[in-house]
């Protein structure tokens, strides 16, 4: 079964993704990010995204330890007495969870909106509404360099070891490594750009006016209320923390 | 835009993108996730590095969680540094790319630690971060325990990417080269 976020219109995925990202950092901490974060994680669940939830803590785990060593047990005083013995920083603790909270709101939505994010839809959509296409071709051109640079950095790293390159071993052999694996794959990868060039050429990239869109995702009502939505959320937030 | 600074721009983005996870792999000290940041200022002007700069930003913020779109200026400075050098030949010898590369690690060092220290209290990318959670267990204030791990990693970083730039740069065929006259005024050609 196709989830919900992977059938919506990709601008309103987009648009929830920037929304929670832009309340994480208006609604009070920690108390309200928590909160905020258990909304983001349960809306990437319920609606397919959920794969975002779990690269989300993997991103966030680190950082959660990092800030609680670096505030809560290296902090300056006063200090309070830690349950298992000796003593933290109360001041470092609560700043530890404004700062944690809101980092893993603000990652868990971005991370869940790019494990549904399909490049191709986004193009034809962005096309569809007009964007320039140059900007939602880099989009879309660069996410396809990356994917194939990857496979093409792997097979370089074979053929170099087969060649007898050590890849592992002292820091000096790590970073003698480096520039024959890559050296020729930049080099490689400008001669992919020439060949670029003339295919952009030729197929009319200097053209200016509107492209028509092969297949563009359909934006419903349902998508464009939910934009709406998501961006009168943010305003609300913001007059009530102001006027508060 | 131009054709050629359009073609660029994924090939430049994909090489800060996929060296850095390169590196990464070889657990070294160092990120070399600016390469092409370095390059396309050097290959194309100080607007196609602004650019490649963002762009790289803005995909490794999605890829990775929105939070490090606050480190942007430095890829901004990146390019501003690379373009300078290659407009007076720093990329001609390797002893003046790694001047070069010195004052780079330096400048983007100290404005590193200024947006880990205001945005982030320290806790950002956790290389730097372990490195600064050492320092500040050995007894430094935490200000000065970002500053000195931020300039530490920096230096190291921008030093080697501006030695494998103008590595790049001198072994570029003419071919090439001939098409982005700053870059061959960059290497002294």
């Amino acid at each position: 079964m196709t989830s919900l976020a992977r059938t919506a219109h990709p601008f309103t995925t987009g648009t929830v993704a920037l929304a929670f990202t832009a309340l994480a950092i208006v609604v009070p901490a920690p108390a309200g990010t928590i909160v905020l974060y258990a909304i983001i994680c349960l809306v990437a669940i319920l609606t397919g995204a959920g794969r975002g939830v779990i690269l989300g803590l993997v991103v966030v785990a680190p950082l959660w330890f990092l800030l609680f060593l670096m505030h809560g047990v290296l902090g300056d005083s006063p200090r309070v007495p830690a349950p298992w013995g000796g003593t933290l920083s109360h001041a470092g603790v609560a700043l530890a969870a404004v700062q944690g909270s809101r980092l893993a709101a603000i990652v868990t939505a971005s991370l869940a909106f790019a494990s549904v994010f399909d490049p191709n839809r986004f193009m034809q959509a962005a096309i569809a509404h007009r964007w320039r296409f140059d900007l939602a071709y880099v989009v879309v051109a660069t996410l396809d360099a990356a994917e194939q640079l990857t496979v093409h950095a792997r097979r370089l790293r074979e053929a170099q070891r087969t060649r007898g390159l050590r890849v592992r071993g002292s820091l000096a052999v790590r970073i003698r490594a480096v520039p024959a694996l890559i050296l020729p794959l930049i080099l490689a990868s400008l001669t992919d750009a020439d060949d670029r060039t003339l295919a952009l050429e030729s197929r009319g990239m200097t053209i200016k006016g509107p492209r028509t869109a092969f297949d563009p995702p359909p934006d419903t009502r349902l998508d464009r209320a939910i934009r709406w939505g998501a961006l009168l959320s943010v305003v609300a937030a913001m007059v009530w923390r102001v006027a508060r | 835009m131009s054709p050629r600074l359009l073609a660029l721009i994924p090939v430049a983005v994909a090489i800060n993108l996929v060296i850095g996870r390169i590196v990464a792999e070889l657990a070294l000290p160092v990120y070399l996730d600016t390469l092409g940041t370095m390059l396309v200022s050097v290959l194309a002007g100080l607007s196609g590095g602004l650019l490649i700069g963002t762009v790289s930003q803005v995909l490794a913020a999605l890829l990775g969680g929105y939070v490090w779109i606050a480190f942007t200026p430095i890829q901004w400075l990146i390019a501003v540094l690379a373009a300078v050098a290659a407009m007076r030949g720093g990329f001609a010898s390797s002893r003046r790319t790694a001047v070069w590369g010195v004052m780079c690690g330096v400048v983007c060092g100290l404005t590193s630690a200024f947006i880990s220290y205001a945005v982030y209290r320290g806790v950002s990318v956790s290389g730097v971060t372990a490195v600064a959670t050492l320092l500040r267990s050995l007894g430094l204030s935490l200000p000065a325990a970002v500053t000195v791990a931020s300039l530490a990693t920096d230096v190291l970083d921008k030093t080697i990417a501006f030695v494998f730039v103008g590595m790049l740069l001198r072994s570029l065929p003419r071919r090439i080269l001939g098409r982005f006259p700053l870059a061959a005024r960059s290497v002294g050609r």
